[in-house]
């Protein structure tokens, strides 16, 4: 079958990590990813279905590890080579549409008895990714024995499985997974009443946007979005102000009434989720959350050098949100995927799709990704539909 | 401090006259009788500017770093006047040359003492030529000194005179003399009276060099330069009292420095402004008070 | 004599044969290109024959005296005031108020009007004994200014006198044990001012009258009020009713001031009232370019208006922002009034109009305009977008008496850089109001009901406004319903030369010519528009018939 592979290859990954620093169009040239002809994954076991892709979304972590940038942290949670792609909308053997939802927890690696994370199902929190019959991989697209979405086919346990609904759109489906991340951030501190800033209007920043307006009630949403399209965007998921990023901290200062100290506020926000996870932004929120507030670290950091001495001063909780299990009392504790079936369907976040490529163009594909802001753009997928299954 | 002096004898240096032999009169061609007409030809001014610009300015500046204040009040002068000043010290006439607006500065001649400035013909050469000197007598303006002003005031030119007649022995003013008051009158120009403060530090009565010069480690206070508003003088008011009124005005420009403008236009209001001429008492007291400003406030540390 | 004829003569004008009044020109094929101001450049443009542009009078003759004429009139007071000797008296607490940075433009020479007069007022007050006086910048919700500002406008001497003692202030109108809450008007409008003023025997306002706007009862119940009072006629409605501020009959704003003013004089606050007026000699001699007609500029007007405009082409914005905040005008006084205030005021404007005033016959489908590098809330600082909005829509578009020299539905074009730029010392709520509020709507009403509470009372903007130099968190509001009239009036309008991102933000179109400008604007108005060019500054005033 035809797939995108990541192998690893240190003088690629090397290569990549120069190239991507100067154009990404270059890494996804130079870099650890390339198109081949493989074999269709096993089935690891009786529990596990075969998936047919449709539409394959490309996350900023995938983009990241095309480059070449992503932290030594994942090595002994991936297994090489693998194929990429979580974000899948596909079909099962009967022509079921189903979305899948990544995480390759207990229950996938068939360990009895679970983890104490996934026995109260929060397997996003899963202690065991590495372990169990199946090779390491926090998720399906890191893991060399399920494949991933970037192909024609892949296989997925039985838990991970959500069925799609007929009235769903495929575009809208693709959305269910980044949603349900976004979705489990908005709903990692609760805002109350306050202020809440969300840095970044990308995919995660616009459904964060969609997330909080769905299931929080702040009483005032700051968006600071770097390009014009992604602010427009924001308003409509219902944003009340929408600024630059270079704007963010008089925002919030206006919004919260507070006063200037230097490069900080007397007052801030009450929750900033960080969507962008670069060392300025998450500078920048620490020195406009409040006293006692929240930062959440939804996109993914890596390295940074920041000053923590805010953090202490004003004792902030940081907290990192990844993936999706169960949320809280607040939802009914109802699963993360079932929140962002609900959103996506309530807030059209079909309209993020910006565009589509085919495998052979997966080139362009990465590139236009990565250049998604400047271009217009917000979710970049492949489009799976058309390729032949052997 | 004083120039070790050169001692030379004759024939290296000039003979003595003898005591015997009567000497002839003066050829009346230096004190009083010196044609400066010369020194305000053009090529003489172009060198002059040169001089107050670029020598006397930067010299001034070292040694005295004036601060000018009231130049404003001459915003609506546009004619030739005269400057009256208090004074304590050669430099004065340095300090008011060199601060006053470009308009003035090189279109004004500086009334100066014959017997000084006039003396022989070289000083008398050299004092028309950097200062635009014109001789005048010490306590009195005769006929010829006033008629000179008279012409050079319609002619474009400005004078600065001192009508103490002569520079403070003490660090207090004396009476001022009628000289200004009456060329204002005879001349129909308004004065613009000046008060000066600091250049004793500098350069006092009998000292050869200034302060900054003479010892780098001492320098002179900061003079200070304050100019007034025109006056004229008013229906019916002869040399005397006008003389009078100029000689108030300065004081209370005097009052101004030691506090500020709003106190000193009320105490003179009140007719209250100290005089120029200080307390009437001894020697001592008198210089006791002129230092007042100048001993260093209790506590105050000097370095290190 | 030979001196004063020699100096008085380079400089064209006053005492050389009277001065020219004001005159509208008919664009004919030989009518060289016309001067556009366009912020710190200008530049030259050929309008389509048949356009009109209003030129101004020239400059007024100065007072010879004006020393003797600003005694002359503290001791001859106009309307029931006794001359100021009469009212001053030992015991007594005197204050006095001035008006602030935002006059004249641009700032002049030295000496300033405001220290002789100060000056003068003084030298009465010390004769009579008068201890208690304290000098108060009626700044209303305007920046507090430096140190050099003041010494600028008042003189080292009156400075080096208050300053140190605490005895020259500036009105601070947020200050809660400064306000006094004098009552209300019969329309229900609260009039709060300054404390030391309203507790004083007598108050003695200084102003300078630029325009025919300032002055009057605006002195004291605007230079001295606060925002619960200045809300009253600095809103959306006012400004719409008054047609225009400029013509103070047919201005609400300032039968507003009127109202609050008589208030003020009915609860026994004294009040004497001292204007003066400036003449247009606006630029020194480097610029005296700027301000003739361009078929009489000789060669050597020629020469430096290319040196300049080429030179400014290359030097950064910063350096030249620098030069022009540089410029001292030569603007000298015309006149002094004092004494009761609305007697007073009526002689002021009618000096005013008679240097400003030019009469005008019709409107005209297109009005263009060069905007200047100042406007009055920018000396020493940025003109920054929304002020860019406020002087040409709020100052020049409402230079007139009659009616607007524009049509209803008609097309305002205007040359500024409008540069997307703020001083964020002067003008912090500016950058937060361009940023959060235009974004999302530039409707004055809609703004004014849904933000100016918020703006009014934001702790930080109140912090700057009364510790640092900051104009008032409401300030931006006030600039951007001062373009209230015209925004109601007009279809549309063109910024030529503008920052196109800054210039959309504003509600407006960019332009990168005139010429493109023109033809913008035609789809608006029809083709084949008539076009007037208000050649200002200098300042003039447009009497509409």
């Amino acid at each position: 079958m035809k797939a995108l592979v990541v192998s690893r290859s240190l003088p690629r990954y090397a290569a990549a990590k120069v190239a991507g620093a100067l154009a990404p169009s270059f890494s996804a040239r130079l870099g650890p990813l390339g198109l081949s002809e493989i074999d269709e994954p096993e089935l690891p076991g009786a529990d596990w279905k075969r998936v047919y892709p449709a539409l394959s979304g490309i996350c900023g972590s995938d983009l990241a590890t095309v480059e070449g940038r992503s932290s030594r942290y994942f090595e002994p949670i991936v297994s090489f080579p693998f194929v990429p792609g979580h974000e899948v909308v596909g079909r099962l053997d009967d022509g079921q549409r189903v979305v899948i939802e990544p995480v390759l927890g207990c229950a996938a690696r068939a360990l009895i008895p679970p983890c104490r994370a996934c026995a109260e199902g929060r397997s996003d929190n899963c202690e065991r990714v590495a372990f169990g019959h199946l090779q390491p991989g926090l998720q399906t697209g890191y893991c060399a024995d399920t494949g991933g979405g970037w192909s024609t086919a892949l296989v997925a346990h039985e838990s991970q499985i959500h069925v799609v609904p007929d009235e769903m759109s495929d575009e809208a489906a693709v959305m269910v997974e980044p949603a349900a991340c976004a979705t489990h951030g908005a709903l990692a501190a609760d805002p109350g009443g306050g202020t809440v800033l969300v840095v970044g209007g990308g995919t995660l920043g616009l459904c964060t946007v969609a997330a909080l307006r769905r299931f929080t009630t702040p009483a005032t949403l700051i968006v600071s979005a770097k390009h014009p399209d992604q602010r427009r965007l924001a308003r409509d998921l219902g944003a009340d102000i929408v600024v630059a990023p270079n704007e963010a901290r008089r925002a919030v200062r206006r919004a919260t009434g507070s006063l200037e100290i230097g490069d900080s506020l007397s007052g801030g926000a009450d929750l900033v989720i960080d969507c962008v996870g670069s060392q300025s932004s998450i500078a920048d929120d620490l020195l406009l959350t409040r006293a006692g507030g929240t930062v959440v670290l939804v996109g993914m950091p890596g390295h940074v050098l920041v000053d923590l001495t805010p953090l202490w001063h004003r004792q902030i909780n940081l907290r990192g949100s990844y993936a999706y299990g169960e949320e809280g009392p607040g939802t009914g504790n109802r699963r993360t995927f079932d929140l962002a079936f609900e959103l996506v369907a309530h807030a059209g976040l079909d309209r993020l799709v910006s565009a589509t490529y085919p495998l052979d163009r997966y080139r362009d594909a990465i590139d236009h990704a990565a250049n998604a802001g400047p271009r217009g753009a917000v979710k970049v997928v492949f489009d799976v539909r058309g390729e032949k299954h052997r | 401090m004083r120039l070790p002096r050169l001692r030379t004898t004759f024939p290296l240096g000039a003979p003595t006259w003898p005591d015997g032999v009567e000497r002839p009169p003066l050829a009346g061609r230096t004190g009083l009788d010196y044609d400066t007409a010369w020194a305000r030809r053009y090529g003489a001014r172009v060198a002059r500017a040169v001089f107050v610009d670029d020598v006397l300015r930067p010299l001034i500046n070292a040694v005295g770093s004036p601060d000018v204040h009231g130049l404003d009040r001459l915003a609506d002068l546009d004619e030739t006047a005269i400057f009256a000043a208090n004074h304590h010290s050669h430099l004065d006439t340095g300090v008011i040359l060199t601060s006053l607006p470009a308009r003035w500065r090189h279109k004004t001649v500086v009334a100066a003492a014959s017997d000084t400035f006039f003396a022989t013909r070289a000083m008398s050469a050299f004092s028309a030529l950097t200062i635009g000197a014109i001789p005048i007598e010490r306590h009195r303006v005769n006929r010829r000194s006033s008629d000179l002003v008279a012409a050079l005031l319609g002619e474009g030119w400005s004078l600065i005179i001192f009508p103490e007649g002569g520079r403070s022995p003490d660090g207090w003013a004396r009476e001022f003399r009628g000289g200004a008051a009456y060329l204002a009158v005879k001349c129909v120009r308004p004065v613009v009276p000046v008060y000066i403060e600091g250049t004793r530090g500098v350069l006092k009565k009998g000292q050869t060099l200034p302060a900054g010069i003479a010892n780098p480690f001492r320098r002179g206070g900061p003079v200070k330069v304050n100019f007034g508003k025109p006056m004229r003088p008013v229906e019916g008011e002869d040399a005397r009292r006008f003389a009078v009124r100029i000689q108030d005005a300065i004081a209370e420009l005097g009052d101004e420095w030691s506090t500020d403008w709003w106190s000193a236009r009320r105490r003179a209001a009140a007719g209250r402004t100290p005089g120029l001429g200080g307390p009437t008492a001894s020697p001592w007291r008198r210089a006791w008070r002129l230092e007042e400003g100048r001993r260093a406030p209790a506590g105050a540390k000097s370095w290190p | 004599m030979k001196e004063r004829t020699s100096r008085s003569g380079g400089r064209e004008g006053p005492e050389s044969g009277g001065t020219r009044p004001g005159f509208v020109l008919e664009v004919d094929r030989s009518t060289p290109p016309v001067l556009f101001h366009s912020g710190e450049s200008f530049h030259l443009e050929r309008l389509p024959v048949g356009s009109r542009v209003v030129y101004p009078s020239e400059p007024l003759n100065p007072l010879a005296d004006p020393d003797g004429a600003i005694r002359h009139a503290l001791l001859n007071p106009l309307g029931d005031s006794k001359p100021l000797p009469a009212l001053l008296h030992s015991g007594m607490r005197l204050t006095i108020a001035f008006d602030d940075i935002s006059l004249p433009l641009p700032p002049m020479c030295k000496p300033d009007n405001r220290q002789r007069v100060i000056e003068a007022v003084l030298d009465l007050a010390a004769d009579a004994g008068v201890d208690d006086v304290v000098l108060i910048a009626a700044l209303a919700l305007h920046r507090r200014m430096t140190e050099a500002e003041l010494r600028h406008m008042l003189g080292d001497r009156i400075y080096d006198a208050f300053a140190p003692s605490g005895a020259l202030l500036q009105h601070d109108a947020e200050d809660p044990d400064g306000m006094l809450l004098i009552g209300q008007t019969a329309e229900g409008e609260t009039v709060e001012i300054n404390k030391r003023a309203a507790t004083s025997d007598l108050i003695v306002y200084v102003n300078i009258n630029l325009v025919a706007m300032d002055g009057g009862h605006k002195s004291v119940a605007t230079g001295l009020a606060s925002y619960k009072s200045l809300r009253h006629h600095h809103n959306v409605q006012t400004m719409q009713h008054s047609r225009s501020f400029m013509d103070q009959h047919r201005s609400e704003l300032h039968s507003s001031n009127w109202r609050m003013g008589r208030l003020l004089a009915a609860e026994g606050i004294k009040i004497f009232q001292i204007e003066t007026t400036l003449n247009t000699d606006t630029f020194p001699k480097a610029f005296s370019f700027l301000q003739k007609r361009e078929w009489e500029w000789s060669a050597r007007d020629r020469l430096s208006y290319l040196a300049t405009s080429k030179s400014l082409e290359r030097v950064p914005p910063r350096l030249a922002r620098q030069i022009f905040q540089g410029i001292d005008s030569p603007q000298k006084l015309t006149s002094v009034q004092a004494g009761e205030v609305e007697a007073v005021h009526v002689a002021t404007t009618d000096e005013v109009y008679r240097q400003h005033m030019v009469a005008v016959d019709g409107q005209a489908d297109i009005l263009t305009m060069g905007l200047p590098y100042i406007c009055p809330y920018n000396v020493n600082s940025i003109m920054n977008p929304i002020l860019v909005a406020c002087l040409g829509l709020g100052y020049f578009f409402n230079l007139y008496r009659g009616k607007p020299l524009v049509r209803e539905g008609g097309v305002v074009i205007m040359s500024h850089p409008t540069p997307w730029e703020f001083n964020p010392v002067h003008h912090p709520s500016y950058i937060d109001f361009f940023e959060q509020v235009l974004a999302e709507t530039t409707d004055p009403a809609e703004i004014e009901a849904k933000f100016e509470q918020d703006f009014a009372t934001d702790p930080w903007y109140i912090h700057l406004y009364r510790t640092s130099y900051a104009y008032h968190g409401v300030h931006p509001f006030y600039m951007w319903y001062w373009c209230a009239h015209a925004l109601q009036h007009l279809a549309g309008v063109i910024v030529v030369g503008g920052n196109p991102k800054a210039v959309r933000r504003l509600g407006f179109k960019p332009a990168s010519t005139l010429r493109d400008a023109l033809e913008m604007a035609e789809d608006v108005v029809g083709g084949d528009p008539s076009i007037t060019h208000l050649h200002n500054p200098p300042i003039l005033m447009a009497d509409v018939t």
